[in-house]
């Protein structure tokens, strides 16, 4: 006997922004709801741009792009309050921008400095997360201790399409399934582990069909489709802060730059390929339903241009005019208290010219 | 990258109309300074450089449309090949050096003394030299009892009584001959029967180092052991081997050759009085060519007197005795002088020494 | 006074420590309705509920996963790993994570997490249950590794390594989890961290040991001090960060040392202590600081097991060996 699940991809804005599924959500006329969440989206790829022109230009280590992924996480962090836990990869800066962690702090980060996650504003958010899929068991941590507390609160954990294939993805969702946790996974399938194709990642149909092995909800959606990605993520969300358990949401899009800085995607992938998924910008498709609906206009959107390359200018010299910290910093916040064992080497340290 | 091509203007936008170029050819930009200012459909829009480089070519002219991903502009420097940078975090960086190892082995090193470091320290402590403590430890370690042996025993013959002068003067000199020096000794005996009764030994002497020298130059010369040359040199000066109650003298006998037996005979008087009321300065110490040492005086036969550097040569003169020796096939007594000619045979051949000898040994048994 | 062994003493401390702080919870497989395999969460589950004793699944990543979690968000986890053997897996959690969060985030996200494991030899155990790789987590910065020896020291360091706010790796010696009692106070007092303790005081050779190897140790002593050789012993206890001063007054004053640890020889954590000595210590030396460890093989099953662990003879040796070295 064979079972097979179906997963529906959720969307209701086709690429050039109709409506192609009713109803919309309630707030999808709503110009307060919508334009903060594009003028996010539109920072943080002004964000990304200029931060991969600084890393050309050797003000900045390696840096990983959001660009053309930018919907998924804003639109995720719009559904969160400040009582929950943002648990993100390396491509989520619009998430972590809407919750409040500075574009100067990302750039921190990537400049080689630890108090770039040192976020001012979001005390309880993880910072960046680079060794695939180990927060996902910090998420159910996280999440256990919100559920143990009774709070109403919610971890929202992102991976990656390959980060489904590691072992700590696997036991996260298990866990958080059998013990019911108010959590949500969040995979955004960008459809490149670096080189590796989704094709090569999993025989299985879709990445939400692993929620079916946890025996969590499950549940696709366009994730270039701002409300979709909005609807969708209040819904689990919602769920999980409310009791109803954890959700696996896979987000469709496509990761429009190289891996990396230094990685070169040309070498496995076609420039064609690249180009023909330009048509399915989140940005310009959220752009597109705001104008035919009236709530956006070219004053607006060079105004908002203006707006954020001044905010990417500000945020980059805040960053820039960060004087390296002293050496013996390494030695602070290694423990709460340095042990004795540490003082000569720290003083060697700073004793060293 | 060379060409820099239109850019994605976003939106779907496929061309854009050349508004106002920001720059001409041969200025020099920074990164995302603006290159040019260009219309769409929608808006008129800054270009910026994506690197900083000089403008080598416009490739369109005010009012001209561009397509989207045709060239711009071109910079003087850069390729258009995007080279692999073989890593997807950080920069490995690349080098040109290319290296040829050859196998090598451990160095050979010289095997001291073995002692613990507390053992070492303790000695340092007590002041007990290593070099001169007898090891009683497995292997030939110097153990803790083995220092503190060695210091009781000191203690108890008290300081050792600090060279001064002369004797520290001798104790360097011959410590430095030892490790420079390649010496080689000749020995034989000058028939000095038919002497008369008043005869100046040491002149004679001095004038049978002469002879020696002109027989063979190469045994009045200073040699280098470092840059390995010599000099010969012209004058003949004797450092004559005084023995005092404070120790080795060597004043010495400037220009020999240049001067008559008296004058020899009143310039060692001199020497051996100033000598005696330590009144030689220590220039006249120094710079001499050859050495005397005529310690037959005192006693003994022969011997392998040492060579200082940087001279090649001593001649030393045993005591004069009465010996059986065969003249004409016949056993008689002679008044024998024996001699013991000592080169540094860095700079000396055997050859050249003997026949210096022999030279020397023909002036002695000369009337 | 109540009289209590190893386990029962770490059982004792973690009740304490539940009762003291409701932010306290355990994590393991069996820990709950089972109360361990070891009984050293017995009863626990009954007192503080399902909620704070976790029977986990089958996930020793997801168990120290989970702990990095829910420490920073403010809970004081403490997660049992069955056995040192099956450890690795979370090994990167507390590798990539638990030990880095504190000077990651600059101190605005820690991880005050124990994890306990029981470790070593000597219970006959099954391929894999007779580990002693506590060098591989002493290796980590800013992890803490502590090591009971006896009951009492089970008890006061359990009770600190929960209050610290640093993660802490613990790890209990299977074999003397029940072999002798003590009596233990259960009046929530915490032994210090970061020191070593000193179990008998010598004038000759110094011996410095961890673990269940303090036994050993012991009957060492008492087999020199028959033989007129007064060792002094020394219980490391925290493993990482080391209390190197302890140690070097002791070599200062006997000039002989023997470190004596079960696990293997080469890059055990006998090495870095032997490393310190020869720094800082070097001319008290009168003779070469000695190992007395298991040997660079795998840790052979249960048959040959005797003759891997360091043995009371072996300690004496290589103790006559320091003392016959001049």
């Amino acid at each position: 006997m064979t079972v097979s699940f179906k997963f529906d991809s959720l969307q209701y804005l086709d690429t050039d922004g109709a409506v192609v599924f009713e109803p919309l959500p309630e707030w999808a006329n709503d110009a307060a709801i919508l334009i903060p969440l594009y003028r996010t989206m539109v920072e943080t790829r002004a964000f990304d741009a200029k931060a991969v022109a600084l890393q050309r230009t050797g003000q900045l280590g390696t840096y990983a792009s959001s660009l053309g992924q930018e919907a998924i996480g804003v639109a995720t962090a719009s559904v969160m309050t400040a009582d929950d836990v943002l648990l993100p990869t390396y491509r989520e800066y619009g998430a972590q921008f809407w919750r409040g962690t500075t574009m100067a702090e990302i750039l921190l980060y990537w400049g080689g400095d630890e108090r770039g996650s040192d976020y001012a504003g979001p005390r309880g958010d993880f910072p960046i997360s680079v060794p695939i899929a180990t927060h996902a068991c910090h998420a159910v941590g996280v999440a256990y201790a919100m559920k143990l507390r009774q709070q109403p609160h919610a971890a929202v954990c992102f991976v990656g399409d390959g980060a489904t294939s590691k072992g700590d993805f696997y036991e996260a969702i298990n866990a958080a399934g059998v013990w019911r946790l108010p959590v949500v996974f969040v995979v955004t399938n960008n459809q490149w582990a670096i080189s590796v194709p989704v094709s090569k990642q999993t025989a299985a149909e879709t990445l939400a069909h692993k929620s079916v092995a946890a025996g969590i909800a499950g549940r696709r959606v366009d994730g270039n489709d701002c409300l979709a990605m909005k609807q969708a993520a209040t819904e689990a969300i919602d769920n999980a802060r409310n009791g109803r358990g954890p959700t696996l949401l896979e987000a469709l899009t496509y990761r429009m730059s190289d891996h990396t800085t230094a990685d070169d995607a040309s070498r496995y992938r076609s420039a064609e390929e690249v180009d023909a998924h330009r048509l399915q910008d989140p940005i310009d498709r959220l752009r597109r339903y705001m104008e035919s609906r009236g709530l956006w206009a070219d004053a607006e959107e060079q105004e908002l241009h203006d707006a954020t390359a001044q905010r990417v200018e500000q945020q980059v010299k805040v960053y820039l005019d960060t004087p390296a910290p002293a050496p013996q910093t390494m030695f602070d916040h290694l423990y709460a208290t340095l042990p004795r064992a540490f003082d000569a080497q720290r003083q060697a340290v700073i004793e060293e010219k | 990258m060379k060409i820099f091509k239109l850019p994605d203007l976003g939106e779907g936008l496929q061309e854009a109309e050349i508004v106002e170029w920001q720059v001409q050819v041969g200025d020099s930009v920074g990164a995302d300074q603006p290159l040019v200012t260009v219309e769409t459909d929608k808006a008129v829009v800054d270009v910026p450089a994506p690197r900083s480089g000089q403008i080598a070519k416009l490739y369109a002219a005010v009012g001209e449309i561009v397509e989207v991903g045709k060239p711009l502009v071109e910079f003087t420097d850069g390729d258009d090949v995007r080279s692999d940078a073989g890593t997807v975090v950080g920069s490995v960086e690349a080098g040109d050096a290319r290296i040829a190892e050859k196998p090598a082995a451990l160095a050979r090193g010289k095997t001291g003394i073995k002692a613990t470091p507390a053992v070492r320290a303790l000695a340092r402590r007590l002041d007990v030299d290593l070099t001169i403590v007898s090891p009683s430890g497995r292997d030939s370690v110097i153990t803790k009892a083995d220092v503190e042996r060695v210091a009781k025993r000191l203690a108890e013959l008290g300081p050792p009584e600090l060279l001064r002068g002369p004797r520290r003067t001798m104790a360097q000199k011959m410590a430095q001959a030892r490790s420079e020096v390649a010496p080689a000794t000749i020995v034989d005996d000058a028939d000095i029967h038919d002497w008369a009764v008043d005869t100046n030994h040491t002149v004679r002497l001095v004038r049978a180092i002469e002879a020696g020298c002109v027989a063979e130059p190469s045994l009045n010369a200073w040699f280098d052991g470092y840059s390995l040359g010599r000099r010969l040199l012209q004058k003949i000066d004797v450092a004559i081997a005084v023995d005092t109650t404070d120790g080795l003298f060597v004043p010495v006998l400037r220009d020999v050759g240049n001067r008559d037996d008296d004058d020899l005979r009143r310039g060692l008087e001199t020497l051996k009085a100033d000598a005696r009321a330590r009144r030689i300065p220590p220039a006249e110490m120094r710079a001499y060519t050859i050495t005397l040492s005529n310690f037959g005086m005192i006693g003994g036969r022969y011997a392998a007197p040492v060579v200082v550097p940087p001279t090649v040569a001593i001649l030393g003169a045993g005591r004069v005795r009465d010996a059986v020796v065969a003249v004409d096939g016949a056993a008689t007594v002679r008044r024998i002088m024996p001699l013991s000619l000592t080169f540094d045979h860095r700079a000396v051949t055997g050859g050249e020494a003997g026949r210096f000898l022999a030279a020397a040994i023909e002036s002695l048994e000369s009337s | 006074m109540p009289e209590v062994t190893l386990v029962e003493a770490v059982n004792t401390a973690l009740a304490r420590a539940m009762g003291t702080d409701e932010n306290v919870v355990v994590l393991g497989e069996d820990v709950g309705v089972n109360g361990g395999v070891f009984r050293a969460t017995a009863g626990l589950q009954e007192r503080f509920g399902e909620a704070r004793v976790i029977d986990t699944p089958l996930a020793e990543n997801l168990i120290a996963g989970t702990a990095v979690g829910m420490a920073a968000h403010g809970l004081k986890p403490i997660a049992e790993i069955q056995f040192m053997g099956f450890i690795y897996p979370a090994l990167d959690q507390l590798l990539s994570h638990a030990s880095r969060l504190r000077t990651r985030t600059r101190g605005r996200l820690t991880c005050p997490l124990v994890l306990r494991a029981p470790f070593g030899g000597g219970i006959h155990a099954p391929e894999h249950h007779s580990e002693s790789t506590e060098a591989l987590f002493a290796h980590i910065p800013g992890l803490r590794v502590v090591i009971p020896s006896s009951p009492a020291r089970a008890y006061g360091l359990l009770l600190a390594s929960i209050h610290d706010p640093d993660p802490v790796v613990f790890l209990e010696p299977k074999r003397i989890y029940r072999i002798v009692k003590q009596d233990v106070a259960d009046d929530g007092h915490a032994l210090p961290l970061d020191v070593c303790f000193v179990l008998r005081s010598g004038t000759d050779v110094t011996l410095v040991t961890w673990g269940a190897m303090t036994h050993e140790t012991i009957q060492a002593a008492d087999a020199l001090s028959s033989a007129g050789i007064s060792a002094e012993v020394i219980d490391v206890a925290t493993i990482k960060p080391l209390d190197i001063e302890t140690i070097l007054e002791s070599v200062e004053k006997t000039g002989r040392c023997v470190i004596v640890h079960e696990a293997a020889r080469s890059g055990g954590w006998g090495a870095e202590i032997s490393a310190q000595i020869m720094e800082r210590g070097l001319l008290s030396l009168l003779a070469p600081v000695q190992r007395v460890t298991g040997y660079d093989t795998v840790m052979p099953l249960f048959r040959l097991e005797d003759r891997y662990m360091p043995s009371v003879d072996r300690i004496v040796q290589a103790a006559h060996a320091t003392l016959g070295f001049e």
